[in-house]
């Protein structure tokens, strides 16, 4: 382990408040700094005023101003303070306190976020409940805010941008889990590892994304927390960092080619077998496009003869090599590939092979979602010259087994196995498609297409609440006014937001009801103008322990 | 730590909270609770120092105040934030006109009206301040306008008809208030109003004086 030197507050973990000691387990949360005082402060106070009481909390100054007065000011026993003069990063700023967390499950939150009072609790009944879950996640808002003259941030709005649930698919692609929103179990740390310390961007998503190898994300419909997003900013590692496109694009491919150790509980690998004579500029070329698009976790085997690989000077990761006779033909190479390959899924793609996004990922999908169980897959860019295909490793090695003789595509269909390319139904995130056309009509001001695709999202895929809130805001641009408040009134009875408090409040407003739309609206403004800073001066006057 | 895939910000986001406040004065206002209004009016106004419609609403409530001075000061506000907004010229006309200042309140009723001539406030204003000036071609036009678009709309509708007889317009006024008592027969003013057209049609036949 490297040397993590800083100085650690740890008092005894010694917890009363009061006369009442919350049963349930230790809660460890991480809460890095750098540079934010005045909202540190803040995020704190929301941190210690949670209404679940058994809470390790680290706060870890990673080098930049001195906090000692503020973490101190707040005279709590469960707070961890380790100091440190020297900016290192955020991954080894949070695997300073990863590494002494004692709580039974994680969760974290950045300097100039908040968590709402019930945000522990609700992810901790989520989890404690029974279920198979290590991992939950909740809906956040987004703040637009303004700072003004004395430190102080006004919210322009709140706004639940994302409310994803779970898939698994798109999180190996991208991350749709919001860091600060997620909660899971602390002993998933020894088989995911710590945070990337050679990452500079998009750690969270890193270590999300490994998470789920080993877990289904619990997603819970409920705004409990808020991060920030003040006017103009630029300062955001997210917005500085994404500005180096190569520099980006690296952390991607490197996020994308993690594997963590095995067994996985809840991910079937893959292994690609690329299929040359020899090493040339061409397989060179298509190795190359293998490992920068492809996301689904994979190991590449190279069944070569040893010169070959000898010659080979690559530096992709999971790469297997598969010594073979010279004189094998490319079946046979198969053969010998297939041997070592230990995913429950194989693809063989012949060098030269058109690569594009989600080469292998779309017939990947088709055969992981296939109920027809005697079906292979072959990519897009799969032809009579450049045969590629995506099958089932046990149905491969059965037929290699029993007609040895044929040619691997012979010998699949000899054994049953009928091999198509995937028809367009059964692509990967379908859901992305839709929203993005009509996304694409709210652009171009077509609101009443944009609110029909969004009700037809709503009703046949998941993430109804985030797409009804998208219909109900397109059909009031649309002039729908009265089945906008309709929706609107439907989300509020199971997660009110302020934009679809404010809608059913315009509604009601243009009907006349204008006690009606006041409760609305005053609600609204609650969320709105929920005062932390107000807060945190009053309760840290009063908190103590 | 990294939050969202794109950090695109959607067109208007900053603005709810502003929305918000101002709806919220607008729904006070409508129930006459003037201090309540007010007093959103002015958050509206912190969160969007840009929009007019906080100053209308605080010109509004001050109107209701009788506080002629501040919500001339309001409208003006208001106007010149956003030279376009009709509101804006409809209140700054009823505080004139309240000052009994009917020319400049006549002249800022038609700016309304030529900005949005659905606006009813300015209409009635803008009759109102005919009446006193005894000036009506402008208005006339107007209200026909309106009632192009609200043929159901009998109020404006017997303003015309109104007009139509003092401008000497007798069978024009005549058919209009036919049209009225036809979708309200009961509708009193009307039927008073007819009774003196058609009398006053009657004795210009008889003179032989050409009626419109």
């Amino acid at each position: 382990m490297q040397d993590r030197s800083a100085t650690i507050n740890r008092p005894v973990l010694s917890r009363a408040k009061g006369n009442e000691k919350k049963a349930g387990p230790l809660v460890s949360i991480l809460i890095p700094t750098y540079n934010r005082r005045r909202f540190l402060s803040v995020a704190l106070a929301s941190v210690v005023r949670q209404d679940y009481d058994n809470l390790e909390i680290f706060v870890i100054r990673d080098g930049g101003e001195h906090v000692n007065d503020i973490v101190s000011s707040f005279n709590d026993s469960r707070i961890v303070f380790i100091d440190r003069a020297e900016n290192r990063g955020v991954a080894f700023t949070l695997n300073e306190a990863l590494v002494r967390a004692q709580g039974k499950y994680i969760c974290y939150l950045g300097d100039d976020d908040l968590y709402y009072p019930h945000h522990v609790s609700t992810l901790l009944d989520a989890l404690e409940s029974g279920g198979d879950y290590k991992v939950a996640y909740s809906d956040l808002y987004k703040t637009y805010c303004r700072i003004e003259p004395d430190g102080n941030r006004t919210a322009l709005s709140k706004v639940v941008e994302i409310s994803r649930d779970f898939d698994r698919f798109f999180m190996l692609y991208f991350n749709h889990a919001l860091h600060v929103s997620l909660m899971h179990r602390a002993d998933l740390i020894e088989k995911i590892g710590l945070y990337n310390e050679q990452l500079n961007v998009l750690i969270d998503w890193d270590l999300t994304r490994r998470l789920v190898f080993f877990s289904d994300f619990h997603h819970i419909h409920e705004v409990t927390g808020e991060f920030y997003s003040p006017i103009g900013e630029s300062d955001r590692i997210s917005v500085q960092r994404r500005k180096d496109q190569s520099e980006y694009r690296r952390n991607v491919l490197t996020i994308r080619t993690t594997r963590p150790a095995k067994p996985w509980s809840k991910i079937d690998d893959m292994s690609i077998i690329f299929v040359t004579d020899k090493i040339n500029k061409q397989a060179g070329q298509t190795i190359g496009l293998i490992w920068s698009n492809t996301f689904y976790p994979y190991k590449l085997y190279l069944p070569l003869p040893h010169a070959e690989l000898s010659r080979l000077n690559i530096d992709m990761p999971n790469v297997v090599f598969v010594p073979v006779n010279p004189l094998s033909s490319q079946d046979q190479k198969i053969d010998a590939a297939l041997a070592k390959c230990d995913g429950k899924y194989v693809a063989i793609a012949p060098s030269g092979l058109p690569i594009e996004e989600m080469w292998v990922e779309h017939p990947l999908y088709a055969l992981t979602y296939d109920p027809v169980s005697n079906e292979a897959f072959e990519p897009q860019g799969s032809s009579e010259q450049l045969w590629s295909v995506v099958v089932r490793k046990d149905h491969l090695a059965n037929a290699r087994k029993s007609f040895p003789n044929l040619s691997v595509k012979q010998s699949l269909q000899a054994a049953g196995i009928r091999s198509r390319k995937p028809t367009d139904e059964q692509r990967p995130f379908q859901f992305d498609m839709l929203l993005q056309q009509a996304e694409l009509a709210e652009k171009n001001g077509d609101w009443a297409q944009a609110a029909q695709m969004f009700e037809y999202i709503a009703e046949r895929y998941q993430n109804e609440l985030w797409m009804k809130t998208l219909a109900a805001k397109a059909f009031y641009k649309f002039g729908n006014h009265a089945r906008a408040a309709k929706l609107s009134s439907e989300i509020n009875q199971q997660r009110p937001t302020v934009d679809t408090l404010l809608l059913e409040a315009k509604v009601n407003r243009e009907k006349k009801n204008f006690n009606t739309a006041i409760g609305l609206l005053r609600k609204a403004e609650q969320i709105l103008t929920r005062k932390p800073d107000h807060l945190v001066s009053t309760e840290i006057n009063n908190y103590s322990r | 730590m990294d939050k969202t895939k794109e950090d695109g910000v959607e067109e208007g986001c900053y603005t709810q909270h502003y929305e918000v406040l101002q709806e919220l004065g607008d729904c006070y206002s409508s129930i006459g609770n003037y201090d309540q209004a007010q007093h959103y009016y002015e958050k509206a106004a912190s969160l969007g120092p840009d929009e007019p419609g906080p100053y209308v609403g605080l010109g509004v409530v001050a109107l209701q105040k009788n506080l002629l001075d501040d919500a001339e000061i309001a409208f003006r506000v208001a106007c010149r934030l956003d030279p376009n907004c009709a509101k804006a010229y409809a209140g700054l006309a009823m505080v004139f006109q309240q000052k009994q200042n009917c020319q400049q309140a006549f002249e800022l009723y038609m700016k309304c009206l030529e900005l949005d001539s659905d606006n009813i406030t300015a209409l009635l204003g803008l009759f109102q301040t005919s009446c006193q000036m005894g000036s009506f071609e402008k208005i006339i036009y107007y209200l026909e306008t309106y009632l192009d678009m609200h043929p159901a709309d009998t109020a404006v509708a017997f303003s015309l008809a109104a007009l139509y007889m003092k401008d000497g317009r007798l069978e024009q006024s005549q058919k209009m208030l036919l049209d009225i008592l036809a979708l309200n027969p009961a509708n009193q003013d009307a039927t008073n109003l007819l009774e003196e057209v058609e009398r006053n049609l009657a004795q210009a036949r008889l003179s032989g004086v050409k009626t419109q």
